[in-house]
Formats: C-alpha cells, structure tokens, sequence
C-alpha cells in the first residue's frame, strides 16, 4: 500500500493540531490559548485516530510480534537503573561513593537496554522461522 | 614662636590644598585629554574627497569617522567609542556563531550523502528524503515549542548580549536544591524573545538539533515507514532533545550538579557528543529494536548477511563534507570569537581535526588488521567516530589527548558494529548506533577523565569558578558528573524515545509492508525511484530466499 493521500491528510492534521496546540500553550493565559491548546490536542488526538483506522492498509510487515511485558521490564530496568544512579547521588556526599552508585545504576539500565529489551524484538525475530 | 607654628600651619594647609587641587586637576584633566585626543584624530581622519580616490592599501578605510556619534552637537565621545568596542564583540560574535551554524546546517547534506550511499539503490530516493524531509520537521517542531524547553531559562550568555529574554526555568525543589527541568520562553520566536541575540542562539541550536535528528534515520533506513519517520522526527525535535538539551545546556539539572552537589562544573559537554550524538544514537537504537532487522540481515542461525551500500564514493565525500560542517561543530560551541576564553576557537578546531585523523586510523588499523582489507565504509566510520568522541571534550582538552580519545573512538566503532549485529541482532544499515550513540558515550566519559583544567571561558563552567578538569588531571568528581549524564542518556532518553516510538507503532506502524521492502522503497513510498536509469542487479541468493519467505 505504502504512501496514499489519507496518510498525507492525517499528517497535515497532525501537524496542524500540534501548532495550534502549541500555540495555546504560548498564549495559554489568554482565553484564545486555552481554546487553541483544546482544539490542538483533539485535532492531534483525531489524526492519531485516522492514523490507526489506515494502519491495516499498509500490508504485512516482516515483523514477528514483540512480547510487550518483556519490553516493559526492559523499559522499567532502564528507568530504575538510572533512578539508581539519582537516589545515590543524595545517599553519600563522597566522591567514590557517589561513583560507585552511579556505575551500579548504570550497569542496571545497561541490562534493561542492552539485554532484556534486543532479547524481546528478537523473540519471535522472522529470521528464526 | 606661635607666629611660626601658626605659619606652619598655614604654609601645611596651603601645600595640602594645593596637592588635593592638582589631583582633582589630573582627575579632571583625564577625560579632557581623551577627548582632545578623539577630537585630533577626528581631524586627521581621511576626507570624502581622499576616499573618493580610492583606497587600494586598506588604509584608510574604516576610521574614527566610521564610529557613529551619539549627539552631533557634543560630537564624539568615549561613551560613543565604547558602545562602539561593546557592538564590535557582540557583532563578531554574532558572526562567528552565526558562520558556524551555517556549517553545521550543511553537515544534513553529508548525512543524507553518507546513509543513502550505505543503502541500497532501490531505497536511495526515499533515504534521501528522510534527510531532507527532517530538516523541515525539526525546524518547524523546534520553533513552535522545542527551543522553549531547550533554552527558554538559558539566559546570562555574556557572548551574545546576554540573552536577558530567555530567562524562565521551571525548577523543581528536591532534598532542599533546586533543579531545572525545562524552559518556558521563545516558543514561536514571540513576544519579547523576538530579540537578536535570540535569533542567533535559534538558529544555532536548531541545526545542532537536526543533527541529532538526522541519525535516526540511518538506523531505520530501509524499512521504515515515511509516514511514522515524519511523525517520529516531528516528536523527537519538540520534546526528547530539547528536553535533554535543557538539563545539559540550558541551565537543567545536569548543569547544576556542580553547584547543587559540588560534582566538578556539573556534567559537561562541550559541542555535543551527548547533547546530540549520544541522543541520536539512543534514539537509534530504540528505533531500530522496534522496527527490527532489513529482510535478509540474518540468517535461521543467527549469522547475519552483509547487505552492501549501492555508492561508497557517495559515503566518503558525505564523510568529508560532515568533517568540514563539524569545524562549525565544535569551534562554534564557544558560542563567540571574542572575549570570555573564545580565542580558544583555534585549540577546539585543532582537536576536531586530530580526533578526525587518529579515529580514521582506529578503524583503518582495526579492520586491515582482523580483517585483511582497509575497509572503506568502516574507515569512513572510523573519522565520524573520532569527530563524534571529540566534540564533548573539544574545548576542555589538549591535542595529545583528543587523539588518544579520537583512536580509541576508531576502535571502539568497529568493535560497536560488531556487537550490535552480531550479539544484540539489532540491524544498523550505516552503523549509526555505534558512531553516534557509542561513541557520543564515549565522548562524554573522556570529558570526566581528559579535560586538562587549561580552558577558561570566562572564569567558571556551568556557574562553577574554575576550569573544567577530569580524573587525569586531579579531578574525580568531574567522571562522576560525566557518568551521570550517560546513565541520563541511556536510562531516560532511551526509555523516552523508546516508549515514544512504541506508542507510534501501536498507532501508525513504524514498518513498511514486506511487499513494499522488497521491491525498494522508492517507489512505493516516494512514487519515484532515485535513479531510474539505473539497470538493478538482481540481490544475492541469499536475500531473495529470505524475501520470497517474508512476503509469503
């Protein structure tokens, strides 16, 4: 199927709901910003809708399924090694202990990002059928 | 006797008046002189007619007559030469930034050069154009909300006027310190940040943006949707860089963790290697894990194919293109050429250059070595790896060790690619995951253990007096800062991107339909191909099996 006039009208609508949701954000303490920042965020919502309805034209793609609770628990290894490394900034004042925090929170994300996340795009990888 | 002492008195009072007379006489007479001396020089400065003769020699031209007077009637005056000498900084630091920034925005051609040359034939238009295609996206994403939570509470820059607008940061009160989260002015250039000095600092940070933006692209080329790249790249320029750009640039918590927690001058990054490439590079990464491998990367084993680019000539002339946009890079970076440390711009160009050569080296050794061949797309790899490590620590360290850090670049961009394919089977097609995100990692650790304590911009980095200084060179809190960021990068950003890019591919799909990547992209997805006339080769063995199980 690849690219069609829908795809292009649901990006224009894209694009124009983030302007004008932007620019209520700009002029939100007027009350032309709060209904500019409404409108935009349903203008996007609505192209995220059409988005979704054209999505199955697109055809098949050489994709096998990621399981989502595996990429989760890479995602959340990911943000808790580096909350790690936050919290062991306030838990010492000395140089190497805050070192040492910092290279154990950053050995966790590693697992989560490195490990636990390419083992679940790879599950059920269609080069394995 | 009392006739005398009352003498001494007087003759003391006379001669101590007379003193006090002759100094308010010097005090006065200073400016007198001054303005004598611009009233003589005035004088002596060449008549219309002389010019009108014309001024072969240059020596004529651009004389006092050429500083503008404040009043005509008092005529020239030191206020008006010193207004003029303050204009002349600021003016030519106006120029440089603005020069540089010009340099870097032509570094998207090499881009698009150096990933479509990496690609195959039948999907170079549609590589082209997502280099093409993310200028725009970013440009216009930034403007409207990115720059404002990038550098909307950045002001203080003394280089360009002090960019007073800018100067709203939300901050968020934790264990007593406050901490910068995002900015909160310039979003659509108005109002009162419609300034000059705002202007140069937009234009400066928007292409350094679109660099970052650019990478992602060479990860997923290939098989990645138009549509989802559009959508992505749009999301990515309003929120994930600015956002980190914020915290490391615009005055967020990164930068304040040398005031907030005496963590050497904060995290440091100089031109980027994080800020930019480590962002891109994660992003790449997030990208490539969801879209997954090309059809025919990998075999049932789990070896994989090499899927050769269908132009190398393409890829080293984009290589040194992007080699010459990265003198805009990092020399930029002082944001200025004049005053505050900025005549350091001659050290930071020259550490650009080693790096470049000695990660060229890195590669070229690594690859001839191991693999029998001076492997030109991984030599050409080698040179963006240099320059990528180099760019955080360009203005912090000597040439000594921004060659150390550009040939360890050089290796550690081969042993990357050689890791990400063949042990996470994440396929790259141009090897962006390992120049931009390693590399821009590694730039970032070198930063914490090379900085030489030398530079001075100003006094202070990051609010904190003194030069920035790594482990090498006595200071270990400094790493700790520079470990921070990476974990920030690749724990937060990743997770950021990642999490983005999913939601995107509930909604839109981020993969084109195996149909449509078999038969090349170009066509289905750009309506044209990108060399027409150009008769395909028919792919190897290999990868037509793998195509006809795909679309089966």
């Amino acid at each position: 199927m690849a690219a069609t006039k829908a795809q292009g009208r649901a990006f224009t609508l894209f694009m124009g709901g983030l302007t004008a949701a932007a620019a209520g954000i700009a002029f939100f303490s007027s009350g032309s910003g709060k209904a500019a920042l409404v409108l935009g965020v349903a203008v996007v919502a609505y192209s995220f809708f059409r988005f979704l309805k054209i999505k199955p034209l697109e055809g098949k793609a050489a994709l096998g399924e990621q399981p989502a609770i595996q990429k989760l628990v890479g995602v959340l290894l990911a943000l808790g090694g580096w909350a790690v490394v936050l919290y062991g900034l306030h838990l010492t004042a000395s140089v190497s202990g805050r070192m040492t925090t910092s290279v154990i929170g950053l050995a966790v994300t590693l697992i989560g990002v490195l490990f636990v996340l390419p083992s679940a795009a790879n599950k059920n990888a269609i080069w394995k059928a | 006797m009392r006739i005398v002492r009352t003498a001494s008195c007087i003759c003391t009072l006379a001669l101590l008046l007379t003193a006090c007379a002759g100094i308010v006489a010097r005090a006065d007479a200073a400016p007198s002189a001054s303005a004598g001396e611009l009233k003589d020089t005035a004088g002596k400065a060449p008549t219309t007619a002389t010019l009108a003769a014309g001024d072969p020699g240059g020596s004529l031209t651009g004389t006092i007559s050429d500083v503008p007077v404040g009043d005509a009637k008092v005529g020239l005056t030191l206020g008006d030469v010193a207004n003029q000498v303050g204009q002349n900084k600021i003016g030519i630091n106006f120029t440089w930034t603005l020069i540089t920034g010009f340099l870097v925005m032509f570094m998207q051609a090499g881009f698009a050069m150096v990933e479509s040359g990496l690609c195959r034939v039948k999907n170079a238009n549609h590589t082209y154009m997502m280099n093409f295609l993310v200028y725009a996206c970013g440009l216009f994403a930034y403007w409207i909300i990115g720059f404002a939570i990038q550098m909307g509470g950045a002001a203080g820059n003394g280089n360009l006027g002090g960019l007073q607008p800018l100067a709203s940061e939300h901050a968020l009160s934790l264990f007593g310190t406050n901490w910068g989260i995002f900015g909160q002015s310039g979003m659509f250039l108005a109002g009162h940040t419609y300034d000059v000095g705002v202007m140069v600092i937009f234009l400066f940070q928007m292409v350094f943006m679109d660099t970052a933006l650019t990478i992602v692209t060479g990860a997923a080329a290939e098989r990645w949707k138009f549509l989802t790249f559009a959508v992505s790249s749009v999301l990515m320029g309003a929120f994930t860089y600015p956002l980190f750009a914020n915290w490391a640039w615009g005055g967020g918590w990164l930068a304040q963790m040398g005031t907030n927690l005496g963590l050497g001058k904060g995290y440091c990054d100089f031109a980027g290697s994080g800020v930019v490439h480590a962002v891109g590079g994660v992003t790449a990464l997030a990208v490539a894990l969801i879209i997954g491998p090309r059809i025919g990367k990998f075999n049932r084993d789990g070896s994989s194919n090499a899927i050769i680019g269908h132009d190398i000539s393409a890829v080293l002339i984009g290589c040194f293109i992007l080699a010459f946009g990265w003198f805009g890079f990092n020399p930029g970076s002082t944001l200025g050429a004049s005053g505050a440390g900025c005549l350091r711009i001659g050290s930071v160009a020259v550490n650009t250059m080693l790096a470049g050569c000695t990660g060229t080296f890195g590669a070229l050794f690594y690859m001839w070595i191991l693999k029998g061949k001076p492997d030109a797309s991984m030599s050409a790899n080698g040179l963006l790896a240099g320059l990528v490590a180099i760019t955080a620590p360009s203005g912090f360290v000597n040439p000594t060790g921004s060659a150390i850090i550009g040939f360890v670049a050089g290796i550690l961009v081969c042993l990357s690619v050689s890791f990400i394919e063949n042990t996470l089977k994440v396929d790259d097609p141009v090897g962006a995951i390992s120049v931009h995100g390693a590399c821009g990692l590694w730039g970032v650790l070198s930063v914490g253990l090379f900085a030489d304590g030398t530079s001075n911009y100003g006094g202070s980095w990051n609010g904190v007096t003194g030069s920035v200084t790594g482990l090498f060179y006595g200071d270990s809190s400094q790493l700790v800062a520079q470990l921070v960021g990476i974990a920030t990068l690749v724990g937060f950003v990743f997770s950021f991107s990642f999490v983005l890019n999913w939601v995107l591919d509930i909604f839109l799909g981020q993969r084109v339909s195996a149909e449509t990547e078999v038969a090349g992209l170009d066509l289905p997805e750009m309506g044209q191909l990108g060399y027409p006339e150009f008769v395909f080769k028919p792919e190897p063995d290999v990868l037509l099996a793998a195509e006809r199980v795909a679309v089966a």
